[in-house]
């Protein structure tokens, strides 16, 4: 008998916790404007907060259709959806642990959803206290942000990169033989003090909210700017020509005062672990890239006398990134990246060329307009403060004149005998996002066939599409250089199909210039 | 005894039906879905080398945020027709796909050749790429664009080309005129 009342209140009680675990109970939302109560409830380990609670608190609303439900704050729209961990605002994702949840026909979010929208949208951070049950929103830069540190070097360059656990605005202030970064936020660094054995970079010190960069000379300059997703704070230095120290740090190359084409970036599609497609004879697309890369740099500095820099000269792995901040590093005037097509159907083949699509542009430049704003609004409040730069908006100036280079070497490459026009097209594709110049991507044939496959395995066809690319490049500098005014015009060589005799060839410098 | 059990029960009725367990939003929202057979089109590329749609007929719930997954997954069992052709590798499965609110719709693909890098041509990628765009949008009206992720993780390409860091929208100059 006792043994069932027992039970009984065991059952009870266990019951009871239930209710307690799944219904709703108050916190306290604490703004800019006082505290209010936010329902939360728990679930699976999670502490969801109600999304209208908290929009309400901030003057905001939450409205749902069909799909999910829509969260408006100060015109912002961020939006969420069914068994999805991933919130949207602005094109960007929010990311969750987990997807939100409804209790009585209202959206539940854990605190995630809020931290990326409010941080996206209005600087603000939002903070949640278990211990003493309290929801902050405040603005950013009052939280600490969290600074990890790395530094390579790639062909002379070294790249400092400031990774930070959420945004922060910033000022870079040039001394002799350092740099010192300001951050506007306080900040964790991951040390106080490290020496590092690099040709440019001698030590990094953290104090406070600076952080300082001991060069190993006063002949070191740097360019400095900012991505985003994660939010990074990028510095790359390198040895300059000898001489008076710059004592202005230069932005990434804008086509402020043109110039002329001086400078060409010739980058080999994939490397390293990265083989890019196959052919069905088993030729990788990164071998023969770098091959015709090669003898393109080679042959780029013999008959233009230009300055030719390749991305990666061995099969070596570069990222995506990289290789446009190659080009971006050393001002480059031109950017090919140079690949060989792959396609599930039979018979493909021929030459394609791809400029940047303008969809991704017009994406990018609403994303340009925030920026802007968010740069002139926020912390730019020192002489040395840099602008903003996002690496997603680079190519967005340069559509027009990438557009033309793309046209330029299509005509050549369809000019070749054997291969097929198969038309200059716009891809979203990630190498030609960031490039601060006219840009285009060119695929050479496909690998995928096996008649292209024997053909790029050929010496003889590759310099025949190396004196093609050569001739294109050709042609687009003269054009641009006699629009800007600074060449008189030139009867420009006719696309043609005679095969070209092979370039002097070059195997090791990085910068190849014409004598 | 027969009193102290009848309590027992009568309270553990109680508090079970006081239990306010949440509602997961999809469960939710499938309250008005009704399965029936519907036409969709679903993309493959052709022998021009564009996305040309080839009808089919799926069970298929009214409401998209049910449909689109199953949409997806029908699309990546490959085409009847053997003039077409499958776009992305055997192995890729479809992780899930949802469409929100603002016309995005996220479609989480896995699989052993995405995870570990898939090696093909910028030719195939982008038609792999939006194939589930087209299919996506060509089906529902609500979705305006694409976000892709693999392994439930942003992903900066499928294949070292296409930039999935923003939506992909539809890009008719891939697709058949009489497919568009």
């Amino acid at each position: 008998m006792k043994r069932l009342i027992l039970l009984g209140f065991l059952s009870i009680l266990a019951a009871a916790t239930i209710v307690v675990a799944q219904s709703t109970t108050q916190a306290t939302l604490r703004t800019q404007n006082g505290d209010k109560p936010v329902a939360i409830a728990r679930q699976g380990g999670q502490t969801y907060f109600s999304a209208d609670d908290i929009a309400a608190a901030l003057g905001g609303s939450v409205a749902a259709d069909a799909h999910g439900f829509r969260v408006t704050i100060n015109n912002n729209v961020a939006a969420f959806g069914p068994d999805s961990r991933f919130g949207v605002v602005r094109d960007d994702l929010i990311e969750m642990p987990v997807p939100p949840v409804v209790i009585d026909n209202r959206p539940y979010v854990t605190v995630q959803f809020f931290q990326g929208f409010l941080a996206k949208t209005a600087d603000l951070d939002v903070v949640w206290d278990e211990r003493v049950r309290l929801l902050s929103i405040r603005p950013l830069q009052h939280t600490i942000v969290g600074v990890q540190v790395s530094v390579a070097n790639v062909q002379g360059t070294s790249k400092i990169v400031f990774t930070l656990s959420q945004n922060s605005g910033y000022a870079i202030v040039k001394e002799q033989g350092a740099y010192t970064i300001r951050f506007a936020a306080q900040i964790r660094p991951p040390f106080t003090e490290q020496a590092y054995e690099d040709p440019n970079v001698a030590k990094i010190s953290f104090t406070g909210t600076d952080v300082r960069i001991q060069l190993t000379g006063g002949d070191v300059v740097g360019d400095a700017y900012k991505l985003e997703n994660p939010y990074r704070v990028v510095l790359d230095v390198r040895k300059t020509a000898p001489g008076p120290a710059n004592p202005v740090v230069p932005l990434p190359s804008r086509a402020v005062e043109p110039s002329g084409i001086h400078t060409i970036v010739i980058d080999p599609g994939h490397g390293g672990k990265d083989i890019g497609a196959t052919g069905p004879g088993g030729l990788l697309e990164k071998d023969a890239t770098l091959a015709i890369a090669n003898k393109l740099a080679a042959a780029l500095a013999v008959k233009l006398g230009a300055r030719v820099i390749l991305t990666r000269e061995d099969d070596s792995v570069v990222s995506l990134d990289q290789r446009t901040a190659v080009a971006n590093q050393y001002k480059a005037d031109l950017f090919l990246s140079v690949h060989l097509n792959a396609a599930p159907v039979k018979g493909a083949h021929g030459s394609e060329v791809y400029f940047l699509s303008a969809d991704a542009s017009d994406e990018l430049a609403k994303k340009a307009a925030d920026a802007e704003n968010q740069s002139t609004s926020g912390h730019a409040d020192t002489q040395s403060d840099l602008k903003l730069i996002l690496w997603d908006l680079a190519q967005q100036e340069y559509l027009a004149e990438s557009n033309r280079f793309a046209q330029s070497i299509q005509e050549e490459m369809n000019a070749l005998a054997g291969i097929q026009n198969r038309g200059i097209k716009q891809a979203p594709f990630k190498v030609l996002v960031g490039a601060t110049m006219p840009a285009a991507l060119v695929e050479v044939a496909f690998i995928s066939n096996p008649d292209e496959e024997t053909k790029i395995r050929n010496e003889q066809f590759q310099n025949t599409v190396v004196e093609a690319l050569t001739r294109a490049i050709q042609r687009y500098k003269n054009d641009y250089e006699t629009r800007i005014g600074i060449a008189q015009p030139a009867a420009a060589p006719a696309p043609a199909a005679t095969p070209a005799q092979p370039p002097a060839t070059q195997t090791t410098t990085t910068a190849r210039t014409g004598t | 005894m027969r009193r102290v059990v009848l309590a027992v029960a009568l309270a553990l009725i109680v508090a079970a039906s006081a239990c306010k367990k949440p509602q997961q939003q999809g469960r939710n929202l499938s309250e008005a879905n009704k399965v029936a057979m519907r036409p969709v089109r679903l993309y493959f590329e052709d022998g021009n080398f564009l996305l040309m749609a080839e009808p089919h007929n799926l069970p298929l719930p009214e409401n998209p945020a049910a449909a689109i997954p199953v949409v997806v997954r029908e699309m990546m069992k490959g085409p009847a027709n053997a003039s077409l052709a499958r776009l992305l590798p055997p192995d890729t499965i479809v992780r899930g796909a949802y469409l929100l609110p603002d016309g995005t719709a996220l479609v989480d693909l896995g699989g052993a050749t995405l995870q570990q890098g898939w090696g093909t041509g910028t030719h195939e990628e982008l038609m792999a790429a939006y194939s589930i765009v087209q299919t996506v949008t060509a089906n529902f009206a609500d979705a305006k664009r694409v976000r892709l992720l693999v392994n439930g993780e942003p992903a900066e390409t499928l294949a070292g080309h296409v930039w999935l860091g923003r939506s992909l929208y539809p890009m008719p100059s891939l697709v058949e005129p009489a497919s568009r």
